[in-house]
């Protein structure tokens, strides 16, 4: 989290760092604040998001300077917590995105040798070490200053005493460099910078850059020339807007048929009865490997978990779903695995160390991603975009169903090349996929329907989902979705699960929300149902739409499309977000961006 | 004096011939427009050079580097979001003093230039036959008075010549410009503000080449190759023919059998022959070939293309990359003798010539024995399979198999 | 000058189309009625336009997003009351003469740019039409408007409002007066304003075309087709025959055997074939799958259809998501059609199906039927009634 950017030119760049901020508030809005130099550093911080502080300050001189905007990892939100943190002497500036393991050794040393701290964050100790460091130039001062730190770290770094230079450092953390005219920029990701280069180069770990507005110089941390190589990037950046819904999450909510669509374009062909990769994954899928691995974290992680269910059973190859950031803790990586990492934004830190683990280990590689040129696509050997546009609500919503639609179509691929399904049933399931975008648009008609539970759970102080198979996983999203917009505690489990424990929760006034699909879990979760109303509780069933059976037991139900049953997960996943969209919509909460959460994690 | 010249736009009516270039860096007698501009400004004693680029910039700043090649300096400014030429010019502010400001994608000849740059405050004016195509340039004795927007019924036949001289005070102005019904800032209606306070010189032009259409771009390698002298830089085989102006890069191969007429200008590292074709008026890029029994004509084959085996490519553009199959040609002319109309970006147009091939982008792969219809314009990384017909707008990526 | 335009209404006689999108985001040529109109008024030299909105406003706002070169305010008309109180919701936009239109009427650019330019305070374009508008009958005299009748009795006078006016912003004094009295038609306030005097200048619209009725669309998207040219994207394979203006978009395939004579407009992401045949006027969205020996004329397909082998479908319009099984027959026909109690003739109308309903094997449609949105309609059936949406046919 943290959006950084560095800015080097003939430009006010007060108005370019403010605007380039604005691209990365997604990264994190608890605060934000630019450092200007102009004969003098001036530094502006605030708490709260971007439009506070363009507000509140005033209009700075100067062409070049430093811009952040801040998820607290360590240290509250306030104002001196804020970035840049500046050196003890107020000459130096630094914004920082990442964690410095050894920040307290390192405070306590700077302490003993008189230096007093403002803020209670690990960045304020980056400036002092290199104010302690400083000798004869802010280059070698950072360099010697990066020895003695350890962590991870995406860093801009100027001073007073050399007013032209901006020095830029990137360990683990995103950090790139635009390359422009007579200016050059430093940025978290490469979308912030686009309205002004289409060059780019890319920073690895342990790469010092030092840049003025018309030379870019990188080195290694012995102080070595690098030569590296300018890249042109030629996508589009679309603005997302919120075209008259009330949250950007309800919009991309209501975007799914529309991204279920994109997903599938030119990816099936229901004519010639196949599915379409780009020829990197072609090369990879069918070929030897004798076990899947998915890595991911949070709602990514539990499409992976459907994405299990489903490659398992069209293609018979075990398949093992790692939380990415224990991946690195077990499990025997072997080389005839394939590992398929599953990252939205693909900068997730956990993800993204999760692969170079599989890399290392000589498994093949696949990331499923939304983010055309994210350092996930470049560290796999092959990725997959989800094209679902961006993403803007925190909670992810349309992603998820892109997601859980790729591993699908992963898994039919797979299935087609190893033979374990002929072609007419590969036929079969791509007339259920193109039915999709209509059942979608069905739930997204009966919105008074949940509406109507909506108000029976508002008020709850805790939430069970239940489900089998390849539904518990949908109960894991659900309890997700509502936990992260709601705030309301919810957990999901595997019904099965209920009577080893969780049962004790149990009371009327925990609502549990059970998905009922007609399939061979039925008779198993009407059970459930069963024992879960002889404690009380009220119970919501969200069952087939065929089914009539249903009414019998579960005091609400809310029903989906019937379709080929792998799919209709899909149907479910957009019931849930609706709920918990519509509980935090009651319950007055931030939906676009809820407390203490950011878009995309990039620290451990 | 420096010279801004502005070479920022993508040049949408150029399509397909700009999704892989700015319409600056479009060569005609096989040096892009803006070379032109450069070298007449360079003899017109110019040697400081600001370019305004944006689309595509970096084709621009690959090809032209710091200007050390033609003894000069070039510093490069990015527009970034295409806001405008006033916007572009407001750009430069911090880099120049005393400047001229032309538009790259239109060749000025280089006493023009030198005229304006000795006037201070003054801009570039034609006389046209078509002004209904331009904007109209309203001028009271020799002061311009107000600069009119493109109108159906001109009340003149001048027009603004795209070629100014300003200084800091323009800038001012340029501040004060609102956005144009086109949602830009147009260094126009900055123009039209500055003259209700200052004054602003018209001065005729007597040399003039512009290109709004591909099809133009036919007429432009024309007019510079009737001007261009004898240049042969390579060994010739016995046996070929070289008749009229002649121009041939380092490196080339003419093999025996090989029948030029000039005007013609090839590029470095092409292979020509045997047994070709080459008439008047056509431009080879570099590293092309034009193999056996291929006839080409009146047309611009740019970069590291291949007209390889038995081709007849009279009166067209084929971008760079391309790949002819054997046996493929591109016709000319309609059987009904009438002019040839075409389909750009959706919209149909009169080209007015009688003779009108095809326009291709950049890598377009056309396997053999097949056809492109007069007047089909072709997207780039089109693949047309073989013994198929391309007719009409081919979009980019499509297959035609 | 600004342009306000009216795109608040749901257009409940073009159901069940407008159940899930307002009437003038109805795609013909595959784009909306609005974005015609929204285009005319942009090359008219306007760049500053005012777009009320209401019903389902946010298929509108998402579909303009990123439309480049003018720029959109949106009002919000939160009850639909009628066309004077819709532009009564813009009034603190508009401070000086304007133009009003509807974003359901396509209007040609030439007809704008000539009220754009007429000096009178006061100005409206008519029609010459045989039926009478909903905007009312015009009588004239002397090129000025003298009265204006919104329902007629008798079918008389052959002028028609294309409720498209140039206005003064004092305008909103009149239409305010007359809100308070309940009174919220603009032909209304106009007629309001003749009787006291006021000179309203009349001129004669070029082109002007309504749609009222889910049949406008297929005469809509015939007229409007003859704009698109002939443009080719996608995949066309060998032994693929086009003649005339046909449009295919990216990632579109046409398999080998398909006959297209157009004008034809098809859309992206299409399978189109093997061996199909689409015939003019014909217009086709994006994604949509036509399988072989198809015969497909003078319709309006959106996008996300299917449409399965042997069927035979003319002058007709189906709604996005709509599956229709082998040997469907949609027969074009007269008729005569109730809608909201009123009868009218249809000549050669085919079907009119919603989106996402379901229609089996086999089936066939009597001429001028509408049958809703998701329905489901069994194999062998044949339809000679409307059917309303979510109805299942057994």
């Amino acid at each position: 989290m943290c959006g950084i950017i560095g800015y080097a030119g003939f430009r006010n760049a007060q108005s370019v760092l403010i605007e380039c901020l604005k691209r990365l508030e997604y990264r994190g809005y608890d605060s934000a604040g630019v450092g200007i130099i102009d004969k003098k550093l001036s530094v502006c911080k605030e708490v709260g998001e971007i439009s506070n502080l363009e507000k509140n300050i005033p209009t700075m001189k100067g062409t070049m300077g430093i811009g952040h905007t801040r998820w607290a990892t360590r240290g509250k939100v306030s104002k001196e917590n804020a970035h840049p943190q500046v050196s003890g002497n107020k000459k130096i500036a630094i914004i920082h995105n990442g964690i410095i393991e050894n920040f307290q050794s390192l405070k306590e040393e700077l302490q003993q040798k008189g230096h007093k701290f403002s803020s209670q964050t690990d960045s304020e100790i980056i400036a002092h070490v290199i104010e302690e460091e400083y000798a004869d130039t802010l280059e070698n001062a950072v360099c010697s200053a990066l020895k003695k730190i350890k962590g991870s770290y995406a860093l801009a770094v100027i001073s007073e005493q050399e007013p032209e230079k901006i020095i830029g450092a990137r360990n683990e953390s995103p950090l790139v460099i635009g390359v422009g005219d007579n200016e050059n920029f430093l940025a978290s990701d490469i979308t912030a910078l686009l309205n002004y280069t289409n060059r780019v180069i890319y920073l690895d770990d342990g790469e010092i850059v030092v840049m003025t507005k018309n030379s870019i110089r990188v080195i290694d941390g012995k102080k070595k020339k690098l030569t590296k190589k300018e890249k042109i990037v030629n996508w589009d950046v679309k603005d997302a807007e919120k075209s008259g819904f009330d949250h950007f999450m309800l919009k991309e909510i209501y975007d799914q048929p529309e991204s279920i669509r994109q997903l599938l374009r030119g990816r099936i062909s229901e004519i010639e009865e196949k599915i379409n990769f780009p020829e990197r994954v072609e090369s990879i899928l069918g070929t030897e490997y004798d076990s899947i691995h998915i890595v991911a974290c949070g709602t990514s992680f539990y499409a992976g978990l459907v994405g299990k269910y489903l490659i398992e059973q069209l293609t018979k190859i075990p398949v093992f779903v790692e939380l990415a950031s224990e991946f690195r803790y077990f499990g025997i990586k072997k080389d005839t695995s394939l590992v398929v990492a599953v990252t939205q934004s693909g900068e997730t830190a956990d993800t993204l160390a999760a692969l170079r683990e599989a890399k290392s280990a000589g498994c093949k590689t696949i990331v499923i991603t939304n983010v055309i040129g994210s350092t996930a696509t470049r560290i796999a050997d092959a990725y997959i975009l989800t094209q679902s546009g961006p993403e803007i609500g925190v909670a992810a919503t349309k992603t998820f169903t892109s997601q859980i639609l790729t591993l699908f179509l992963l898994a039919l691929k797979e299935a087609s090349v190893r033979k374990t399904l002929g072609p007419d049933e590969i036929y079969h399931y791509i007339l259920q996929l193109k039915k999709l975008p209509s059942q979608v648009r069905k739930i997204l008609d009966n919105i008074d329907e949940i509406t109507a539970i909506a108000k029976h759970l508002k008020d709850a102080q805790s939430v069970f989902f239940i489900g089998r198979g390849i539904y518990y996983p949908l109960s894991l999203e659900g309890a997700l979705k509502l936990k992260e917009i709601s705030y309301i505690h919810a957990e999901g489990f595997a019904s099965g699960e209920l009577k080893h424990g969780p049962f004790s929760l149990l009371t009327k006034d925990t609502p549990v929300i059970a998905i009922v699909a007609s399939d061979e879990t039925y008779d198993k979760m009407i059970t459930s149902i069963g024992e879960v109303k002889a404690r009380e509780p009220p119970v919501i069933a969200i069952a087939d739409e065929k089914d009539s059976e249903i009414e019998k037991h579960a005091d609400f139900v809310l029903h989906f499309p019937s379709n080929g049953l792998p799919l209709s997960g899909i149907s479910i996943a957009v019931i849930l977000q609706l709920l918990a969209y519509h509980v935090a919509k009651l319950r007055g909460c931030s939906i676009d961006k809820p407390r203490n959460l950011a878009k995309s994690v990039t620290v451990d | 004096m420096k010279c801004v010249i502005l070479a920022a736009g993508e040049g949408k009516r150029m399509h397909p011939l700009t999704y892989t270039r700015p319409k600056v860096m479009l060569p005609i007698a096989n040096k892009p427009f803006l070379e032109w501009n450069l070298l007449n400004a360079i003899d017109a004693g110019i040697k400081d050079f600001v370019f305004a680029v944006g689309y595509k910039s970096e084709m621009v700043r690959n090809y032209f580097g710091n200007g050390e090649k033609w003894n000069i300096n070039i510093e490069y400014i990015n527009q970034g979001k295409a806001l405008g030429t006033a916007h572009a010019i407001g750009m430069v502010e911090k880099f120049v003093d005393d400047f001229i400001v032309l538009c790259g994608d239109t060749i000025f000849g280089k006493n023009d230039i030198k005229n304006i740059a000795q006037k201070e405050n003054s801009m570039g004016l034609l006389e046209v036959e078509n002004p209904d195509d331009y904007g109209i340039v309203e001028i009271k004795g020799k002061n311009v008075v107000k600069i009119y927007e493109k109108m159906d019924e001109p009340f003149s036949n001048v027009i603004n010549a795209g070629i100014y001289h300003f200084n800091k005070k323009i800038f001012y102005y340029i501040k004060k410009t609102d956005k144009s019904p086109r949602g830009e800032y147009e260094i126009t209606d900055s123009i039209n503000l500055f003259v209700k306070e200052q004054t602003i010189r018209g001065i005729f032009l007597k040399e003039w080449q512009d290109a709004v259409y591909p099809w133009h771009l036919l007429d432009a390698n024309e007019e510079i190759l009737k001007k261009m002298k004898k240049d042969i830089q390579c060994d010739v085989e016995k046996n070929t023919t070289l008749k009229g102006t002649v121009i041939i890069g380092k490196n080339a191969k003419i093999l025996s059998g090989s029948y030029i007429k000039g005007p013609v200008v090839i590029g470095d590292d092409c292979k020509i022959g045997p047994n070709c074709y080459v008439r008047p008026y056509t431009a080879i890029g570099n590293g092309c070939h034009i193999g056996n029994a291929c006839e080409v004509k009146n047309s611009i084959i740019m970069n590291n293309s291949n007209v390889p085996h038995q081709n007849y490519v009279g009166d067209s553009i084929i971008g760079q990359n391309c790949n002819l199959g054997a046996g493929t040609k591109a016709a000319n002319l309609r059987l009904d003798k009438k002019n040839i109309k075409v389909v750009l970006n959706g919209k149909k147009f009169d080209t007015k010539r009688r003779k009108l091939g095809t326009i291709a982008g950049d890598n377009v792969q056309i396997g053999i024995n097949s056809m492109m219809d007069s007047g089909s314009i072709i997207g780039n990384d089109v693949k047309i399979g073989p013994g198929a017909m391309a007719k009409g707008e081919i979009k980019p990526k499509t297959r035609v198999l | 000058m600004k342009a306000i335009i009216l795109a608040a209404g749901e257009g409940k006689r073009l159901r069940p189309f407008t159940e899930t999108m307002p009437k003038v985001m109805l795609p013909v040529a595959n784009k909306p009625i609005l974005e015609y109109v929204v285009d005319s008024v942009k090359n008219s030299g306007i760049s500053d336009i005012i777009m009320v909105v209401g019903y389902k406003k946010e298929v509108i706002m998402e579909y303009f997003k990123d439309y480049k070169d003018i720029k959109i305010t949106y009002v919000m008309q939160e009850k639909q009351l009628g066309t004077a109180h819709a532009l009564l919701q813009a009034k603190k936009h508009l401070k000086h003469p304007f133009i009003v239109l509807s974003g359901d009427n396509i209007i040609d650019q030439k007809s704008i740019s000539k009220l754009i330019d007429e000096p009178s305070k006061y100005s409206i374009l008519i029609k010459e039409h045989s039926h009478p508008s909903k905007y009312g009958v015009v009588f004239v005299e002397k090129n000025k408007l003298k009265k204006i009748v919104e329902k007629p009795k008798q079918e008389t006078g052959k002028f028609i409002s294309t409720g498209i006016y140039k206005l003064p912003n004092t305008i909103f004094n009149y239409i305010e007066t007359l809100a308070s009295e309940g009174v919220y038609a603009l032909s209304s306030v106009i007629q309001f304003i003749v009787d006291s005097s006021e000179e309203i200048r009349v001129i004669t619209a070029e082109s002007w075309m309504d749609i009222v009725y889910p049949w406008d669309l297929i005469r809509v998207n015939e007229a409007m087709i003859h704009q698109s040219s002939a443009s080719t994207s996608g995949t066309i394979e060998k032994g693929v025959v086009m003649k005339g203006a046909v449009s295919i978009g990216k990632d579109t395939t046409i398999y080998s055997g398909c006959y297209i004579v157009g004008p034809v407009v098809i859309g992206e992401g299409c399978e189109i074939g093997p061996n199909a045949c689409i015939f003019p006027s014909t217009t086709i969205g994006d994604n949509t799958v036509v399988h072989p020996f198809n015969e497909i004329r003078n319709s309006v397909i959106m996008d996300d259809v299917h449409i399965a082998s042997h069927s035979t479908i003319s002058h007709s319009v189906i709604g996005m998501g709509t599956h229709i099984g082998n040997n469907f027959s949609a027969i074009p026909g007269d008729t005569t059609a109730e809608i909201e109690q009123e009868f009218k003739k249809l000549k050669d109308t085919g079907v009119m199906i919603g989106e996402d309903s379901i229609v089996g094997d086999g089936v066939a449609t009597e001429p001028g039927i509408i049958i809703g949105r998701q329905c489901k309609v069994s194999s062998l059936n044949r339809i000679t009634k409307n059917i309303p949406s979510k109805a299942n046919v057994m």
